[in-house]
């Protein structure tokens, strides 16, 4: 499904490279943790692969489904099925959230050659998936994320994931910030999407959030690059003797 | 000293001295340099089609039972709808306020009426002016007049086509305890020039809620007095610039706080692409006497292009000592940030555009109370901004 091979990325304006020679297989229904240090480069993969600006390619490749990924602008990454939760979610002063998920929706099923949803039928998708993630009808009356707590930003991203159905999703340390509650409440929202047709790299510095969503694999990124990849047992691992080991091994 | 300058063409056919940039107030706007044709005032009327195809494209056509339509600046009676308006056909006199386009107006020999809203008046009024005067040169001169605790909601449209000048001078009054909701929309000519002057005068408890978008006219200068006159007045005046090309749009605000208590917002929201340029100068003057004034400024540029340029100049003139007053003026593009968010979502990068540009005017829509027109203002903003 996801192939990203030998990914080599520094800034634009910088020549400090900050993914070296990055390699990783997603096959579908999988989830694979990447786990690293402040630093090492996750966030930087998160936007390479949905495509922010600021980012060059130097060598490797990312292709998903068959098709080069690198190729395509970042709303057509995500009319194939990509999704990125962010780290800091954006907010955005005077788009109502509901406007910004029917406009999101209908924009990709449009890409995809798909019938756009009716208002009714849009009204009611929604709310069911908000329900679930204890979403309330003011809070997507209200502008995106514009006064939402933490927390609610969180749940917000979810919410847009269940909406838009990818199948392939990024999670960019989706714990930080969340106290234990909203911790649960967003980690089951994404557990209830889990399934054979869809992937999840969840992108986090801490252990805690793989406690929730139990990942298939664990990698550690250090310096730019998988150093060591495992179980779910690895996360474990790091928790007790922290990054330090493989730290020492990128240097 | 200042030296007499050449007369421009127009001057001369118009028998005015053009305000020059020396002046403080029109240093941003050069209509001398506009204004280098020979303008004449208008004479006998348009043709039919003309005016019934432009009449048209005014946006409001749906909403409104009640229509006074100006043509070339002459009132035409036979195109309005004036069943139930309390109107009289006499033009006001000079307003008393020293200002160049008043000038303008009054040596036009503006036509006019006097619009009386007495009690609760809950349908739209409009008035329309469609121009269509090749070189030539329009005046205006209306009155409008809410009685005491009386409301009414006005509309007035601008359109036309060809290189022209309009000249519309308005004076407001308020009455006691009255409610007056008034939107301006100017969609004059790509070629045309706007002149306008608004007074509105404010009795004791009052509210004023007026609201301009600017998205016609190469040329728009746009001055409005605003007086308040009795204490626990309310003004709300705001603006939409949606503007591209070489358009250039300046408005001058001044409110007079002459008592206390009362309140005055101005917000601004300017939206500015290719070479275009928009100005905001507001002045707030607060008297000695007029304390517990509440006095509020605002203007925010979104420039598209690197060669679109804002200017705003916030004056704050208080001579009351327990007042709260402010200003605050932004200008920046349009944010990456917000831009990826969007697409990453699957929002194209022109639909993405377009929802945060609409989003950021946005906010003076909101204040609207009429949603029909409240959503033709959103229509025109999302047709007038798409690049072809």
């Amino acid at each position: 499904m996801l192939k990203i091979e030998n990914l080599h990325v520094k800034l634009e304006n910088e020549n400090r490279e900050i993914l070296k020679g990055l390699s990783l297989t997603v096959k579908p229904g999988e989830v694979h943790a990447i786990m690293g240090p402040n630093g090492s480069g996750k966030s930087t993969l998160s936007y390479v692969l949905a495509g922010r600006e600021g980012y060059e390619v130097t060598e490797g490749s990312v292709t998903y489904n068959g098709e080069d990924m690198l190729a395509l602008e970042p709303h057509q990454r995500a009319a194939k099925g990509l999704f990125l939760a962010f780290q800091y979610p954006i907010e955005i002063p005077g788009v109502q959230t509901m406007q910004f998920l029917k406009v999101s929706l209908n924009a990709q099923r449009k890409a995809r050659g798909e019938k756009e949803l009716s208002i009714p039928e849009f009204m009611r998708f929604v709310k069911e998936r908000a329900a679930k993630l204890n979403i309330s009808q003011d809070m997507l009356k209200r502008p995106v994320n514009v006064g939402f707590s933490g927390g609610e930003k969180k749940r917000a991203e979810i919410l847009q994931m269940a909406v838009l159905e990818p199948s392939l999703c990024v999670l960019d340390e989706t714990d930080s910030g969340l106290d234990i509650d909203a911790l649960k409440v967003v980690s089951e929202g994404v557990n209830a999407l889990r399934s054979p047709e869809r992937a999840m790299i969840v992108i986090t510095h801490y252990q805690r959030l793989l406690d929730h969503i139990v990942p298939d694999f664990v990698h550690v990124l250090s310096d730019g690059k998988i150093v060591k990849s495992g179980g779910k047992e690895l996360a474990l691992e790091l928790e007790a003797n922290g990054y330090a080991d493989f730290a020492g091994k990128a240097a | 000293m200042s030296t007499a300058l050449a007369k421009t063409s127009a001057e001369e056919a118009l028998g005015v001295s053009l305000p020059d940039r020396r002046m403080e107030e029109w240093r941003w706007t050069d209509l001398r340099a506009r204004l280098n044709k020979a303008y004449a005032p208008v004479v006998g009327s348009a043709n039919a089609a003309d005016i019934d195809r432009l009449l048209a494209t005014a946006p409001f056509a749906k909403l409104t039972n009640h229509r006074v339509v100006f043509v070339n600046g002459k009132f035409d009676a036979r195109r309005s709808i004036l069943a139930g308006l309390d109107f009289s056909g006499s033009v006001a006199p000079r307003p008393t306020v020293d200002d160049p386009v008043i000038d303008i107006n009054s040596s036009l020999k503006p036509e006019g009426l006097t619009l009386r809203f007495d009690g609760q008046t809950t349908e739209l009024v409009e008035i329309v002016h469609v121009a269509v005067a090749p070189l030539k040169a329009m005046a205006i001169r209306n009155r409008i007049e809410v009685a005491e605790g009386a409301s009414a909601s006005i509309i007035e449209t601008f359109v036309g086509e060809g290189d022209y000048v309009m000249n519309a001078v308005t004076e407001i009054s308020v009455g006691k305890g009255a409610r007056l909701d008034r939107l301006k929309v100017e969609r004059d000519a790509a070629e045309s020039t706007h002149l306008s002057h608004v007074i509105y005068e404010l009795a004791e408890n009052s509210r004023l809620n007026d609201i301009t978008l600017t998205n016609g006219a190469v040329l728009n200068r746009q001055n409005g007095n605003c007086n308040f006159n009795g204490p626990h007045a309310e003004a709300k005046i705001s603006g939409a610039y949606l503007l591209k090309g070489k358009q250039h749009a300046d408005t001058r605000l001044v409110i007079n706080h002459a008592v206390p208590n009362c309140t005055s917002r101005e917000m601004f929201k300017i939206v500015l692409d290719d070479n275009a340029r928009g100005i905001f100068q507001g002045k707030v003057v607060v008297a000695r006497d007029a304390q517990k004034t509440d006095g509020k400024q605002s203007s925010h540029a979104l420039l598209l292009s690197e060669n679109a340029e804002f200017d705003a100049k916030p004056e704050l003139e208080i001579y009351a000592d327990d007042v709260v007053c402010g200003h605050g003026a932004t200008a920046g593009d349009i944010n990456h940030d917000h831009m990826f968010y969007l697409q990453s979502r699957g929002i194209p990068e022109a639909e993405a555009k377009s929802l945060l540009i609409a989003a950021f005017v946005g906010e003076v829509f909101d204040l609207v109370a009429d949603e029909g027109a409240q959503a033709a203002l959103v229509d025109i903003a999302a047709q007038r901004l798409v690049k072809a």
